[in-house]
């Protein structure tokens, strides 16, 4: 049974408010709709009437239309070699971990317990994240962009100092940048043309990468969510879970076997038919709005697929979002440590302070180690990436001990709070929920 | 359109150990972390906002050592236009009135200077003085402490606000501000204004350049020196009053034993 849900195929039993958002959604899907220009409204009315516990139609999406024509795809060049591995942040790097740092620190923190409460990203954080350009930095000059060369380094330490202030929330806002690195590395003239203008614009659409699905030993490069050639393009299938701001994205990546010969990447707008999204928080990350995808027969027109469906790429995405969990461990870990040092110096049991106990201190100092390990493996990874070396076995590296060891130090900084780290008013069980998922989530991020 | 020059100063992180040189009590600026001085920010924002309603110029202006670019890259960041660096090993240990000297000679290579905006106390060395001392030197008025500035065509309106109350100031341009914690919440440096910071052109001058004698300023001619410098006395423990039904009567006694009621 379990498995037969996880695959999608399953239609969910219908229970009254079921029936009413099945109504609402064949009214969403009519093209009267469309003929007398009403779909916007109607469907953003949908979509506020079935927030609570919500299925509904993608949100309403822009229409994307290719503005100008390039001749050929537009990339970032890689990174210029550095000669020995070298750690020291430029200039620029520097002055932007600097701002995300104290953006981050007075702005995120502040409201992470509660935006985890709501499941949601209030929109103010993710307006003012666009004012700040994160999505700028990976996109070319030419394309409005700032980049002038490939900045997985750079995204790293952007990602890792979001998440010192909160997972959930860094997620929440690096979630379109994704998309829009992955049209920079992959996407050709005609979907560069068409997508990219918005995320370089004032109002950058909320976007999604998926590649996870909601199945046991979940596997990136088995995916049960099927596509197939037709005549005019392709028709996609299948169930993707733990998308995050689901309810608000406009644009998807979907990953999807493509003619049962491996895993490719599809762009999928919220308003094609046969898209339905609904929510799904999980443990962690709920801060990020994350929902499930479902994909019923979703006709794609033949520009969908993104670089050519071939196998390397979608291995570079895997990896290239694997490192962007490293970074995110990073962060919430090193908030795990610079949150229990002063409460272990602090907190006097048995006449002195508890860092007086070796239990205690070796548990503290280990996660400093564990943490600079962590960073090491994860900055050699992001730097091979950016300058075109091979990288799969970095990679790999950081995202075990990364797992591993973010799982660990989450744990840790629970226990180290003692009973204090059980209850809501401390971050710390916040930051071992989010921290689990390192080892389970692929795709959302990118670097 | 205001052409507005603002004075930015880098210090020493207030999150860290700040201390003076064991030999001319001078301030060990390598034992701390150097950063824009958090007044500079909002003296920096209040100038874009002027600039952003008004059009004009933003010129960022520093006097400190080579380090002190990092400060005057943030205020670029922010969104100053260009600036201008006076370094000059001369210059250390200057006292107020030198440095303040040498602010208005380097005003002066600014072309067409209509407001000059500085805040109202850096957070090292405290004088507070510099704004006053600048605005004389120049022949400028001067509208300190700031909680709102004004400008409509050459009049610049302000409201100052000390411990005493707000006193509503009017003066014509050119004028020196000087602004206080209240007068905004300074801006994040967006990623576009950091990556156009460093094309932004930055003039380094030395005194030399600005038409004064290196014997002028620096510490061996300061109007003023540190003698002795020794770290504040930690707080003694207040008095604790038990409260055992009486407690209001304890302390109404003890605040009339201090001749406070």
């Amino acid at each position: 049974m379990a498995t037969k849900e996880g695959t999608g195929t399953a239609q969910p039993r219908r229970d009254a408010m079921g029936t009413v958002l099945a109504a609402l959604n064949k009214l969403a899907s009519t093209e009267v709709l469309d003929r007398f220009g009403l779909r916007k409204p109607v469907e953003r009315g949908l979509y506020e009437a079935t927030r609570s516990g919500f299925t509904a139609v993608g949100a309403a999406s822009r229409t994307f239309a290719s503005a100008t024509k390039q001749s050929k795809p537009k990339r970032l060049p890689s990174a210029p070699e550095r000669g020995l591995f070298d750690l020291t942040p430029d200039e620029e790097q520097g002055m932007i971990r600097e701002t995300v740092v104290e953006f981050a620190a007075e702005q995120i923190r502040p409201i992470a317990a509660d935006a985890d409460a709501k499941c949601e990203a209030p929109q103010g954080l993710l307006s003012q994240i666009q004012e700040l350009g994160v999505t700028l930095v990976g996109v070319p000059e030419e394309l409005g962009g700032l980049g002038t060369e490939r900045s997985a380094v750079t995204n790293v330490l952007v990602a890792e100092a979001l998440a010192h202030g909160d997972m959930g929330l860094a997620v929440a806002c690096l979630a379109p940048s994704a998309v829009s690195t992955a049209l920079v590395q992959w996407g050709d003239e005609t979907q560069q043309s068409t997508y990219l203008p918005a995320f370089v614009g004032d109002n950058v659409p909320a976007a999604a990468l998926t590649i996870q699905e909601p199945t046991p030993l979940f596997d990136p490069f088995k995916l049960k969510t099927k596509a197939y050639r037709t005549a005019g393009g392709f028709v996609i299938e299948g169930v993707k879970s733990l998308v995050p701001r689901a309810n608000q994205a406009e644009l998807f990546i979907v990953a999807a076997d493509l003619d049962g010969r491996g895993p490719a990447l599809f762009l999928v707008e919220s308003g094609s038919a046969g898209v339905t999204v609904e929510s799904e928080p999980a443990m962690g990350l709920r801060a990020a709005g994350m929902g499930r995808l479902r994909l019923d027969k979703v006709a794609l027109p033949a520009t969908a697929l993104l670089g050519g469906g071939k196998a390397d790429v979608f291995a570079e995405c895997v990896r290239l979002s694997r490192i962007g969990w490293c970074a995110l461990a990073l962060g919430t870990g090193q908030a795990v440590l610079d949150y229990v040092i002063p409460y272990v110096n602090d907190r006097v049991a048995f006449g002195e302070p508890i860092s007086h106990r070796q239990s205690v201190a070796f548990m503290v100092a280990n996660i400093g180690i564990e943490l600079e390990g962590m960073r090491l493996l994860t900055y050699k990874a992001a730097s091979r990436a950016e300058q075109g070396k091979p990288y799969a076995r970095e990679a790999a590296l950081a995202r075990k001990l990364c797992a591993d060891k973010g799982m660990l130090i989450g744990n840790d900084g629970v226990q180290l709070l003692g009973g204090h780290g059980f209850v809501k008013e401390h971050p710390v069980e916040r930051w071992y929920r989010d921290l689990r998922a390192i080892g389970l989530v692929e795709g959302i991020v990118l670097v | 359109m205001p052409n507005i020059v603002v004075l930015v100063k880098q210090v020493p992180d207030t999150y860290s150990e700040r201390r003076l040189s064991d030999s001319d009590h001078t301030l060990d600026r390598d034992s701390a972390d150097a950063v824009l001085d958090e007044i500079n920010e909002r003296a920096v924002e209040e100038a874009l906002l002027i600039k952003e309603a008004q059009g004009g110029e933003v010129t960022v202006l520093s006097v400190g050592p080579d380090r002190a670019t990092e400060a005057i890259r943030k205020a670029l960041s922010m969104g100053a236009d260009k600036a201008v660096h006076v370094s000059d090993p001369a210059l250390h240990g200057s006292c107020v009135i030198q440095t303040s000297k040498v602010i208005a000679a380097a005003v002066g290579k600014v072309d067409g200077v209509d407001l000059v905006i500085a805040g109202n106390e850096a957070t090292d060395g405290r004088s507070g003085a510099v704004p006053a001392i600048l605005a004389e030197l120049l022949g400028y008025p001067q509208l300190t402490h700031a909680r709102k500035v004004v400008i409509e065509g050459t009049t610049i309106k302000v409201t100052r606000e000390t411990d005493e109350g707000l006193t509503h100031l009017e003066a014509s341009l050119p004028a020196v501000v000087s602004v206080g914690e209240k007068i905004n919440e300074p801006r994040y440096p967006s990623f576009k204004g950091i990556m156009a910071a460093k094309k932004k052109p930055v003039e380094t001058l030395t005194v030399a350049d600005l038409g004064i004698d290196a014997g002028e300023v620096g510490l061996a001619s300061a109007t003023s020196t540190v003698v002795e410098a020794a770290p504040k006395p930690p707080r003694a423990a207040g008095q604790k009053v038990e409260d055992e039904g009486d407690g209001g009567a304890k302390i109404a006694e003890y605040l009339v034993g201090q001749k406070l009621i």
